[in-house]
């Protein structure tokens, strides 16, 4: 989760996550370097150091559009690798869906067992001491760490959207369409979302709470729950 | 006709009023009558305008233009200066010199902002309701132990500035 007004990315954990903090370091890196250059150009013009009477300028016109070319070149290269790098789907270890409801989301888990639980928020009024406000929910999605998980993202009613932002996660869930998406965690943890996509009256009161635990820990909840 | 006649309204409605000018302290540009005709402007790239600035020129002005027409070395200081006046509204200092717009410009800032700060001010002492009880300190407290206990953001956020044998925060 984010700490009190956090302002930056939550730590990563999830490879893909890790992936998408650097680039978004280089972007902001580009940012800045064309933001220096044009706030230096611009206290030139202010201080009048630029002259105005220049009638051709074919050397500076080839500056100005091989350079926003290489800047265009050096943004679109990571993110396009990054891009085919979330698509690559390595044999997942556990496939589980994801139902969108108003409000609330359901999960199953059929791989192995018939196991499926509704996920509610746990109202301010009733949350124990400490607990996050707006972000508990009665039940986790526990996985296994370090496996890799699919996870098939659907909606019941209206559109939602399954985002965890430290695994790097957002899928629509669209009524009457399946979307695939797959992560991998790096650490045990407990890792909170919300609904990212406006879908009624309590669409800030749907989150989504992932619990990655050790195989010996998911397996032993998963049958608790499934009996 | 109507087209020029009707372009020079609006051309005068988009120019800042005389009044405006004043107050910002440079009351020196000629508006432009009808964009058709050869105008005089005060402005930099133009050095030399396409009329001089004073069309009809007293008895006085018309002797000193004669005067103009024999050597220059016979002319006084004031007289050169007054044959410049006639040619040209303001000099180049004069024309370039700043403004203090900014003033009034920095001044609506701050105002806006004031009352903007005003209105929020009020908007909490008089229509917002009590915060939810997971604000106060004890509630913060407990919640910030928890999310040490569980290692939220490890790498470079909170967890990672907590010292975790000596029970304190980093240094």
């Amino acid at each position: 989760m984010a700490n009190h007004s956090q302002f930056g990315f939550q730590d990563a954990s999830s490879p893909i996550m890790e992936e998408l903090v650097e680039f978004h370091d280089h972007a902001l890196m580009v940012a800045l370097a064309i933001c220096s250059l044009v706030l230096y150009l611009l206290t030139l013009m202010l201080a009048e150091k630029l002259s105005s009477d220049t009638v051709d300028a074919q050397e500076v016109e080839l500056i100005w559009t091989i350079l926003p070319a290489i800047v265009l070149i050096m943004l679109a290269l990571p993110s396009l690798q990054i891009l085919y790098m979330m698509d690559e789907i390595d044999e997942p270890d556990l496939t589980l869906k994801a139902i969108g409801h108003q409000w609330y989301w359901s999960y199953e888990y059929t791989d192995f067992k018939d196991l499926s639980f509704d996920s509610y928020m746990v109202p301010t009024a009733e949350l124990p001491l400490g607990h996050f406000r707006l972000l508990e929910v009665d039940h986790r999605v526990v996985i296994p760490m370090e496996s890799p998980i699919r996870i098939i993202v659907t909606a019941d009613d209206v559109l939602h959207s399954w985002a965890v932002p430290s695994l790097g996660v957002k899928t629509d869930a669209i009524p009457g369409r399946l979307n695939q998406t797959s992560f991998i965690t790096t650490r045990p943890g407990i890792f909170y979302g919300q609904c990212s996509e406006i879908c009624g009256a309590n669409h800030s009161y749907m989150p989504i709470v992932v619990e990655s635990a050790p195989l010996t820990y998911f397996e032993s909840w998963s049958s608790l729950l499934s009996s | 006709m109507l087209a020029s006649r009707v372009f020079s309204l609006v051309g005068r409605r988009s120019i800042c009023t005389s009044l405006c000018l004043r107050a910002h302290g440079h009351a020196g540009v000629v508006k432009a009558e009808d964009y058709t005709l050869p105008v005089y402007v005060d402005r930099r790239d133009m050095p030399l305008p396409e009329v001089a600035f004073v069309r009809d020129l007293s008895a006085q002005q018309k002797a000193l233009k004669e005067k103009e027409k024999a050597s220059w070395t016979a002319l006084s200081v004031d007289e050169k200066v007054e044959l410049y006046r006639i040619k040209f509204n303001e000099t180049y200092a004069e024309m370039n010199k700043g403004t203090n717009e900014w003033k009034t410009v920095l001044g609506g800032v701050l105002f806006f902002l004031g009352l903007s700060g005003v209105i929020l001010i009020w908007q909490k002492h008089f229509m917002y309701g009590p915060i939810p009880h997971t604000f106060s300190e004890e509630w913060v407290s407990a919640q910030t132990k928890r999310m040490l206990d569980m290692r939220v953001n490890p790498v470079e956020g909170i967890s990672a500035q907590w010292d975790y044998e000596k029970n304190e925060w980093k240094k």
